[in-house]
């Protein structure tokens, strides 16, 4: 009888399988069986009552998890596009300075080694009604004489943490963005100015087919971890006051931690992983889209 | 000369808007970084202030101080929530880097069916929201023991990094020409040895670069980590700034002070590898 | 169709100055080539031009208009570059009518424009195709395409053909000819081959370090170039140099105890100690019986071959002469080994002097 012989490939990927099916896959498996059940942290037998997809239900027929939901969504949304766009103009500046353009982009990487928890508790800080920066700098410039309530106030709130989360996540764009922009090569871009292209023209027509792969980049690997925002938000309102910034992602804290009713959270929390799941493979559809367009695929 | 004067007085113009421009932002982007360091330094009366004081009459390290100072004066244990970060992502990120190696050399190298399907899943394995994986993971940890450990939160840290990681080195490992371990091989060497001598060596910026950004995702971890651990013993500096915070108020001079120590490391480490990373994500992602 | 001025134009990066002062003016339809080694700011001074590059001093001037600070789009030119610089994300046909439609013209003439080009250089057939799908030759065709579309004032020609193989590369040259005859426009082109420069143009320009070392049309530069520099790089195999001195009795002491009389059209120019270089081409140093008949002064040199070329219906010959290495041309050629001593006619009346200091030409 001769010895099983695995192909290199799979041998070399097997730790690495391995490791995932022990964090990720079996927890998820374990997490999927139990959004069936009532399974409450506090009594462990409730973890072999099956209650079919009753949890499910709960979570749709809730208008508290729908509206975490839509909040959810309208965030990643407005935060994707604005983090797209700032971190487009920013690498497009940035690319015209022609002195000093390393210690900028340095610079610019600043936000990014911010642990997102931190990142919370520095805009609580800086948003804090009483003694936050942002209401300091009003009041002393006499733009306002009352403490402007930025976390609180529910629009305000989400304002500010979507600027939270906007400061740390833009630079991941711009670095990319500035990354494809030094990829493209110069002769396409002088042939455009002297077919008669104005700078916009140009960009329109020339620069931004070159950068779409790039920013698809940026943007699958944003999607792979949105979920940052949720220590954000933890920080910075715990999804409160009164649930008025609550994400889908708080709220299956909330409800798993602080409820103790894992098997409801669990239902909650699968939702939210098809959420992250579609947005990741339709921006690395998106990716491979940009790529045929300009010849590199393969 | 005029319609020459006119393109030469908008281009001009243009280059101002655009320095001003670049110079709120990169204000926007500091700012809030400086106010923290800044107000570390400060004492606590100060930052509480009423009309607010803008210039410091007093810069001290009392903060630090109180922050190393123990538990017994209501500082915080700084330095044993040092120790556990700094060990549970070095050895993450070592074990990391090992498996991602393996992993990436077999996707850069290696010709076999499904490849495209078991790249997107180890990198949907990262998308999952570190919330919704805490849950299971809690109930998992809390059977096996492995809960509030070292060990569980290093086993969980390797799972989180190994996917990117993946993905940078076998950005950077097909950037290194196949012909250069041909001729290795023709060379007398055997495949190991071809990879060891030859590929490694080339590729090795690239490696650092992904052990450094695997060490910055651990090092920040907060989402998983804070479910996952309970005591001084395994509490990580993420979950440690929470001890600033009581029911009512937050020790803000005392908090940016433990942030200042958290970031220096992370600091050095991305000015280090900044022009590998992003050399790495993009090949990685565009040569695909 | 527009005349070109340059008038002292300059560029300066930083405190480095790359091009110095040049004045230059092309007319109406001439097609002129700007050749010179490798930084010898020949690009920039066409990417000046173009507009691509600003001009640090002097003047550039298209048509009667001064149009220093224009951008490119204000100068209606075209310019076929180096690596093509087709945009990928386009077909063939949208590469060739992409300016027209940045002007605004209707999708209409947009069409009948970009057939029109296709059909002059043939590439019909390939206008919905991507650029990726292409040969080299044929990407080269596009950006020409490209170029010709608009009925430009100007053409300008970055090293259009360096990418391509030789073959291709002679084909090409040649395409490039007729185009010039059938849409006539000023040309201004660059290249380092000087091969190119005499077959294609009307007017050569030779550059080297910021300067015009000299201008004239290919056969005025090829016969009596101004200076060694122009000498070695214009006509191939370079012209051969040779250090002497001007002797009392009027004749030329080359190294090695080689001495020749000076040739009679330069006697007045020189005076005895003058250091002069003398330079002549391998098809006026000819082996005795293969050469051409020599008319009038000539002189017999006997030389060592050290290795020769056949190229079939002539054969290069090297051979060290006064200490330099030499070459030789054979006509009718029969085997030569190498080491083979042979007597050779140096055609006196077809060599050059130049002075030793400056190596400026003594005619």
């Amino acid at each position: 009888m001769s010895r099983l012989k695995l192909p290199q490939w799979f041998v070399l990927l097997l730790p690495a399988i391995i490791i995932l099916s022990a964090v990720v896959l079996i927890p998820l498996l374990l997490s999927l069986y139990s959004s069936f059940t009532p399974y409450r942290l506090t009594r462990p037998e409730t973890l072999y009552k099956w209650i079919g997809t009753f949890n499910y239900e709960k979570a749709i027929t809730n208008a508290n998890f729908w509206a975490a939901f839509g909040r959810t969504v309208l965030l990643l949304t407005i935060a994707l596009n604005v983090e797209m766009l700032l971190g487009l103009g920013l690498a497009l500046l940035v690319n015209r300075v022609t002195w000093g353009q390393r210690g900028l982009r340095t610079l610019m990487m600043f936000p990014m080694m911010f642990s997102p928890v931190l990142v919370g508790f520095q805009f609580k800080f800086i948003f804090n009604d009483n003694v936050g920066l942002v209401n300091n700098a009003l009041q002393s410039l006499g733009f306002s004489d009352v403490a402007i309530p930025w976390l609180v106030d529910a629009n305000l709130a989400m304002f500010s943490i979507i600027f939270a989360e906007v400061w740390t996540s833009t630079s991941v764009f711009a670095i990319l963005i500035l990354a494809g922009l030094f990829a493209i090569p110069r002769d396409p871009l002088e042939a455009a100015k002297v077919d008669g292209c104005t700078p916009w023209q140009t960009f329109r027509h020339i620069t931004l087919p070159y950068l779409m792969p790039f920013i698809y980049i940026a943007l699958a690997i944003r999607s792979l971890d949105v979920a940052r925002a949720y220590d954000i938000v933890q920080i910075m309102t715990n999804g409160g006051p009164a649930r008025r910034t609550e994400l889908i992602w708080t709220m299956i804290g909330r409800t798993g931690y602080v409820d103790a009713k894992m098997g409801y959270a669990n239902a909650m929390g699968y939702i939210s992983i098809f959420l992250a799941i579609f947005f990741t493979i339709y921006f690395f559809k998106k990716l491979n889209a940009a790529r045929t367009e300009l010849g590199m695929g393969g | 000369m005029d319609i020459n004067l006119r393109h030469r007085i908008r281009a001009r113009l243009l280059k101002a808007a655009q320095m001003v421009t670049l110079f709120i932002a990169m204000s926007i982007i500091c700012i809030p970084g400086l106010w923290v360091v800044l107000n570390s330094f400060r004492p606590t009366v100060e930052i509480m202030a009423k009309p607010p004081v803008w210039i410091p009459n007093e810069l001290n390290l009392d903060h630090y101080r109180a922050m190393f100072g123990g538990v017994g004066q209501g500082g915080v244990p700084v330095l044993q929530y040092f120790t556990n970060s700094l060990i549970i992502s070095i050895t993450s990120t070592l074990i990391a880097i090992l498996v991602g190696m393996a992993g990436g050399y077999a996707f850069a190298r290696y010709r076999f069916k499904g490849k495209g399907a078991i790249f997107i899943g180890l990198m949907l394995t990262r998308a999952v929201p570190g919330v919704a994986l805490s849950l299971p993971l809690f109930i998992v940890m809390a059977r096996t023991g492995l809960i509030d450990t070292h060990i569980g939160l290093i086993i969980v840290y390797v799972a989180m990094n190994v996917p990117f990681t993946i993905w940078l080195i076998d950005g950077f490992f097909r950037q290194v020409p196949r012909e250069l371990a041909e001729a290795a091989e023709i060379d007398g060497c055997t495949r190991w040895q071809a990879f060891w001598k030859v590929e490694f060596p080339v590729a090795r910026a690239g490696v650092a670069s992904a052990g450094i950004f695997a060490f910055l995702t651990s090092w920040n971890e907060y989402a998983l980590a804070s479910q996952l651990t309970r005591s001084t013993f395994s509490k990580t500096m993420p979950v440690g700034l929470r001890d600033f915070t009581s029911e009512f108020t937050i020790n803000w001079g005392g908090m940016c002070a433990l942030a200042v120590l958290m970031i220096i490391p992370a600091l050095i480490l991305t000015f280090l590898v900044q022009k590998h990373l992003i050399a790495g994500l993009t090949f990685g992602g565009v040569k695909g | 169709m527009a005349q070109v001025h340059l008038k002292n134009v300059s560029k300066s990066y930083g405190a480095l100055e790359v091009v110095h002062g040049i004045n230059l003016d092309i007319d109406h339809n001439e097609f002129v080539v700007l050749v010179g080694p490798s930084g010898c700011g020949k690009s920039t001074t066409l990417r000046m031009i173009a507009g691509l590059e600003s001009i640090t001093g002097g003047d550039v001037l298209i048509g009667e208009n001064i149009v220093n600070d224009l951008p490119p789009r204000d100068r209606n030119i075209s310019m076929v570059f180096q690596n093509y610089a087709l945009y990928p994300h386009m077909t063939v046909g949208e590469n060739l009518g992409f300016s027209l439609k940045i002007a605004g013209k209707s999708q209409d003439q947009i069409d009948a424009a970009v057939a029109e080009a296709a059909a002059i250089l043939s590439l019909t057939e390939y206008l919905e195709r991507k650029p990726g799908a292409l040969s080299g030759g044929q990407r080269q065709r596009v950006a020409m395409g490209r170029a010709i579309v608009r009925h430009p004032d100007v053409f300008l020609f970055d090293e259009p053909l360096s990418n391509l193989d030789a073959k291709l590369r002679a084909q090409m040259r040649v395409e490039i000819k007729k185009l010039h005859q059938k849409i006539q426009t000023t040309i201004v082109y660059v290249t380092h081959d000087q091969v190119e420069a005499m077959t294609l143009a009307d007017r050569i320009v030779i550059m080297r370090d910021g300067h015009i070392e000299q201008q004239g049309t290919p056969l005025e530069v090829f016969e009596a170039p101004a200076n060694t520099f122009v000498a070695t790089f214009i006509g191939s195999p370079p012209m051969n140099l040779l250090d002497g001195i001007v002797q009392q009795d009027g004749t030329l002491q080359l190294g090695g105890g080689v001495t020749l009389n000076v040739p009679q059209q330069y006697t007045a120019k020189t005076r005895p100690g003058q250091k002069v270089v003398l330079g002549f081409r391998a098809d006026n140093l000819m082996p005795c019986g293969h050469s051409l008949p020599m008319e009038g002064e000539s002189a017999e040199i006997e030389m060592t071959v050290v290795l020769s070329e056949p190229l079939g219906t002539e054969t290069l010959l090297f051979g060290a002469l006064a200490g330099q290495e030499v070459q030789a041309k054979m006509l009718n050629p029969r085997p030569v080994s190498n080491g083979e001593r042979m007597m050779f006619n140096l055609d006196l009346t077809r060599v050059h002097l130049f002075d030793g200091e400056s190596q400026k030409s003594l005619r």
